[in-house]
């Protein structure tokens, strides 16, 4: 019953003190809703890949190179050589890209993720399946098994174990396993599994599967107490039986799965350590703004405490009511918070991250796990902020309290000091970390690209035609007109443009002077330092009339002549490694330009010749230069002949600025997280700082009454009651500087191209955080200076 | 014998020197009695009285309250004791604000854990004897100050204490509403209840059997 009491006196208490309660609950409200949104992310990873069982006994195979860095990638026949030979594998599998087919069912036809994998993949990955049995899954050569968001779309909400699926109108194979589909953040990505038997029976996967390429990534169940070092010197011993050349390389290395995602996609552990640190801080600080306004909404109430003691309240039943008043502030706050997180927070965080990691969706169902954490949290933040206020109050003699009179000693102060310090230290750190951020991403967006992206426009070549023959025939039309449209400045088709070169790489060697580089490498066409504007410093551009001999032509960049030592590219000769050993002629030398974004350096690159211009074999992109305003025109017009094609995907286009922009998205997206969390910060700190400079001004009502009777104007009270609150956040700025220094200072290693540090990103920071305190301080401090004195005085 | 002080003593120290608020009180309240407490500022009047409910402390001597040594008790023990036996009227009310009239007198059960039904009742009477029944439901803020008043002997008096402690409880009336209060006194102390207060007032002094003087901590009359 007597809780009753408790909540009925605390409603009350919340409807009478409007202005803590709502700053309480915005305050709160966002804060909770911040860190719900954040924490769920973390969850998320986290939980991604808690379907993998025992995952310290997982590895990955590692190729290391002599010049320390590290692929994932190994030569395919590796894998099957290791589980012969070890006695120490539980079981192996590739997780092998290689093409992703159409599946048809009836008229519905689709395209996902598809990996190939081997037999044992559900001995290596516990992957559970909703229907089908892991056991038998993929054990024979037609076989299938999808994920239940494909299941969904092909057969509805039926069961589909034994039906077939047609792939690329030509293949047949039978379902065999449903799983449930993979978190975006999972380690493993895909959507569709084949068997490697399928691939291994084609003759261009045949082809390429030998010991020289390495393109195979490989996953490996180890036996427990494995010796790492001794297999690892076994498996280098059959990379020295069998490889086609072993120059370059260093070892092969086992790598345990357990650090696998965070090498795999290191921006992605940034953001979730970040994320991490910011829930800290963030709870931090609303925890402490919590305490701080409770601390001065307690002193108006010592009374109360007091008279309840003397009429017979015990410690705990103080205790008791003041945290169920916490309780319904934080529950209340909790619940508003949740609904902000789920309608506009969450879907706020999928349009910033979700295009490059996929989106997560919150289901009760299943992340039942957070909302009871956070339902936990709830219940601490209640203890902790409903407890610590009034521990001070309630163990000094009742009759101090009755008398109004505070213990407030040099502790409390003290304690309350260093509060506004951390929060406001937290504060600058965020805005730094956004000052800096923000100049970074302007920065790599003027550094000059080297080539020039306006005006040209890029139409995708790979649209899975249903007739190659007849695309390439009527695209050479297309194309033919291309050349007169007056319109048009130049075009060209090419397997790589700036953004999107592929991680292909091999060793080169100059014949004269033996020296060998490893050199990206993709094909190109006439036109393509042209339409991009990239200068051709020396020799010449693929030129389609020499069509015959020009696949013996190769156009590098300055820093792949460099890196052989050459000052000209005048009669030099590459010869590819592996295989042929095929020889080239350098015709074309590139100034370096930036093919990827800022985060990365300019490397050796070497684009070789792919044909006349059309579809030819490799072509994924049609670049086109157009004459400013025409591009709709040309576009249409393009469009016309591509809609004659008979193909899976639709004609698209886009411009190359649209392009190069988006490089930045995801950083962007950081950006504005950051900014927005330097935002919520400082509106929750001022929050509590305006509770405490009004309780400061309340307890020195009669001070200030006494000053003004003796002559002091508003401006030296308002110096008086603000004073104290600047020199904090002075205090703040020297423990923010250097820890924001430490931390953009580390983050921008990452970049290739990165700003320097300026001092006068920390000077603005501290002054934007000193202006919001002067004006949060100022406002309230003005009208308690001018209060009346006779009435404040009188009160006394 | 409801209680006894023996050598009291209550001090500060300040600046070297020590200054006295009790100074060696010797006090025997009996059963029934109606002390009233008198005696200029500063003399020690409240801290006496604070003392003597417990809710301050005392530096040395004896205090024993129905035979039982407070001095000596733990502090859990002593606020028991305290809670089953001692009410207190103050000069400024220290109702809750923030509790209805009806409220306020109920909270006393409530730390004691009485039943809904007791409660009801017993609040009940307690509204009806003091005639403001038809105030229960307004807040402390409503009221004028003698009502407030009868509100806090109401409160102090619904967990039926051996001991009624007041601390001027007119010292905020107009004479009229301060007499309302003394009339109360005088008729409880006749049912059986025993009061000491402090006051200022000759007038009021003489509502009681007995009166002590004070002067700089000592007691110096008794009459």
């Amino acid at each position: 019953m007597m809780i009753v009491n408790y909540i009925k006196v605390a409603f009350r208490h919340l409807l009478k003190n409007k202005l803590p309660t709502s700053l309480n609950i915005i305050g709160l409200t966002v804060g909770l809703a911040s860190i719900m949104t954040l924490g769920f992310g973390v969850y998320s990873y986290y939980d991604a890949d808690s379907f993998i069982e025992k995952k310290e006994e997982l590895y990955t195979l590692k190729t290391v190179l002599a010049n320390g860095d590290e692929i994932d990638q190994t030569t395919y026949p590796l894998l099957g050589e290791i589980i012969h030979t070890s006695p120490d594998v539980a079981a192996a599998t590739h997780i092998q890209g290689w093409n992703w087919p159409w599946l048809k069912v009836e008229n519905k036809e689709l395209q996902k993720n598809t990996k190939y994998v081997d037999t044992s993949f559900f001995k290596v990955f516990t992957l559970p399946l909703k229907y089908g049995n892991p056991k038998t899954a993929l054990q024979g050569k037609y076989e299938i098994v999808i994920s239940d968001e494909v299941s969904k779309q092909l057969f509805g909400d039926l069961n589909p174990i034994g039906q077939n699926i047609t792939l690329d109108d030509s293949l047949n194979v039978t379902i065999q396993g449903v799983f449930k589909s993979l978190n975006p953040y999972s380690s493993l990505k895909f959507e569709v599994l084949l068997p490697t038997a399928l691939l291994e029976s084609t003759s261009d996967f045949k082809q390429g599967a030998n010991w020289y390429n390495s393109f195979s990534y490989n996953y490996i169940r180890l036996k427990k107490d494995t010796d790492i070092n001794k297999l690892e010197g076994d498996i280098w011993e059959i990379v020295m039986r069998n490889y086609e050349s072993t120059k370059g390389l260093e070892r092969i290395a086992l790598a345990s799965f357990l650090n696998y995602r965070e090498d795999y996609n290191p921006t992605v552990d940034t953001i979730i350590k970040g994320s991490i640190a910011t829930i800290v801080f963030v709870l931090i600080i609303v925890i402490i703004n919590l305490l701080n306004l409770n601390t001065s909404v307690i002193y108006n109430r010592k009374k109360e405490l007091a008279v309840r003691k003397i009429v017979g309240s015990g410690k705990r039943s103080l205790i008791a009511q003041f945290c169920i008043e916490n309780a319904m502030l934080v529950f209340t706050s909790l619940i508003i918070a949740g609904i902000l997180f789920i309608q506009v927070l969450l879907p706020a965080m999928n349009t910033i991250y979700g295009s490059r990691f996929g989106s997560i969706h919150f289901d009760l169902t299943s992340d039942y796990p957070i909302v009871i954490l956070y339902v936990l949290s709830g219940i601490l933040i209640t203890v902790i902020v409903g407890i610590i206020p009034i521990l001070n109050i309630i163990s000094m003699p009742i009759i101090l309290s009755l008398k109004g009179k505070s213990q407030n000693t040099n502790k409390s102060f003290f304690v309350r000091n260093t509060f506004i310090t951390i929060q406001f230290a937290l504060a600058i750190v965020f805005i730094c970390v956004a000052l800096v951020l923000k100049n970074q991403i302007q920065y790599m967006n003027n550094v000059p690209l080297g080539y020039n992206p306006e005006g040209v426009s890029i139409v995708k070549l790979n649209l899975d035609y249903k007739d190659k023959e007849a695309a390439n025939s009527r695209i050479a039309v297309a194309l033919e007109e291309l050349k007169n449209n007056p319109y048009v400045q130049s075009f060209s088709t090419t397997e790589v443009i700036p953004t999107s070169y592929r991680y292909n790489y091999n060793n080169f060697y100059d014949p004269v002077s033996k020296v060998e580089l490893g050199i990206r490498k993709g094909h190109a066409g006439q036109g393509y330092a042209e339409t991009f504007g990239i200068s051709l410093i020396e020799g010449r551009d693929f030129d389609e009339l020499r069509d015959a001999s020009e696949s013996k032509s190769v156009i590098i960049n300055r820093k792949a002549m460099e890196s052989f030592g050459w000052s000209s590219i005048a009669n030099k000769k590459v010869v590819e490694k592996g295989g042929k050993e095929e020889t080239y002629n350098v015709i074309g030398l590139l100034e370096d330009f930036h093919y990827q974004d800022m985060q990365n350096d300019i490397e050796p690159i070497l684009h070789y010749y792919g044909g006349k211009r059309g579809l030819g074999y490799n072509n994924s992109y049609l670049s086109i230069k157009i004459t400013p305003g025409k591009e709709d025109l040309v576009i249409n017009n393009l469009k016309g002949a591509f809609d004659d094609i008979a193909s899976r995907h639709e004609f698209n286009y886009e411009p190359m600025n649209a392009r190069v922009s988006s490089q930045y998205k995801l950083l962007n997206g950081i950006l504005n997280t950051v900014n927005y969390v330097a935002f919520i910060t400082i509106i929750i700190t001022c929050m509590g700082m305006f509770g405490l400079i009004s309780l400061n001004a309340r307890k020195r009502v009669k001070e200030i009454g006494i000053r003004k009777v003796l002559g002091a104007g508003t401006g030296t009270i308002t110096y008086l009651l603000s004073k104290q609150f600047i020199k904090l956040v002075l205090l703040s700025c020297v423990i923010a500087f250097p820890i924001a220094w430490y931390v953009m200072d580390s983050w921008l290693q990452n970049f290739a191209y990165r700003i320097d540090i300026k001092w006068w990103m920390f000077a603005a920071s501290g002054l934007i955080a000193l202006s919001i305190t002067a004006i949060t301080v100022g406002f309230r401090s003005i009208k308690a200076a001018s209060a009346n004195p006779i009435k404040s005085l009188r009160n006394d | 014998m409801l209680l006894e002080l023996k050598n009291i003593f209550k001090w500060v120290n300040s600046g070297g020197n020590r200054f006295y608020m009790l100074k060696d009180v010797n006090l025997k309240v009996e059963k029934g009695a109606f002390i009233s407490v008198m005696g200029p500022s500063g003399s020690g009047k409240s801290t006496l009285l604070n003392v003597l409910g417990m809710i301050d402390t005392f530096d040395e001597g004896e205090y024993y309250f129905n035979g039982e040594p407070i001095h000596q008790l733990k502090g859990k023990m002593r606020s028991h004791l305290f809670k089953e036996n001692i009410g207190f009227v103050f000069q400024a009310y220290h109702l809750i604000d923030e509790l209805t009239v009806y409220e306020n007198i109920e909270t006393p059960l409530l730390y004691k854990k009485f039943k809904s039904s007791e409660r009801k009742a017993l609040v009940s009477d307690m509204l009806d004897r003091f005639n403001i029944v038809g105030k229960k439901d307004l807040f402390p803020a409503q009221l004028s100050g003698g009502q407030q008043q009868l509100v806090g002997v109401a409160r102090a008096l619904i967990g039926n204490p051996k001991l009624l402690l007041a601390d001027e409880p007119t010292g905020n009336l107009n004479s009229k509403q301060g007499e309302e209060i003394m009339e109360i006194f005088k008729q409880l102390n006749q049912e059986g209840v025993t009061i000491v207060q402090v006051t200022h007032s000759e007038k009021n002094a003489d509502y009681g059997t007995q009166i002590i003087e004070l002067l700089d901590g000592r007691i110096i009359n008794r009459k």
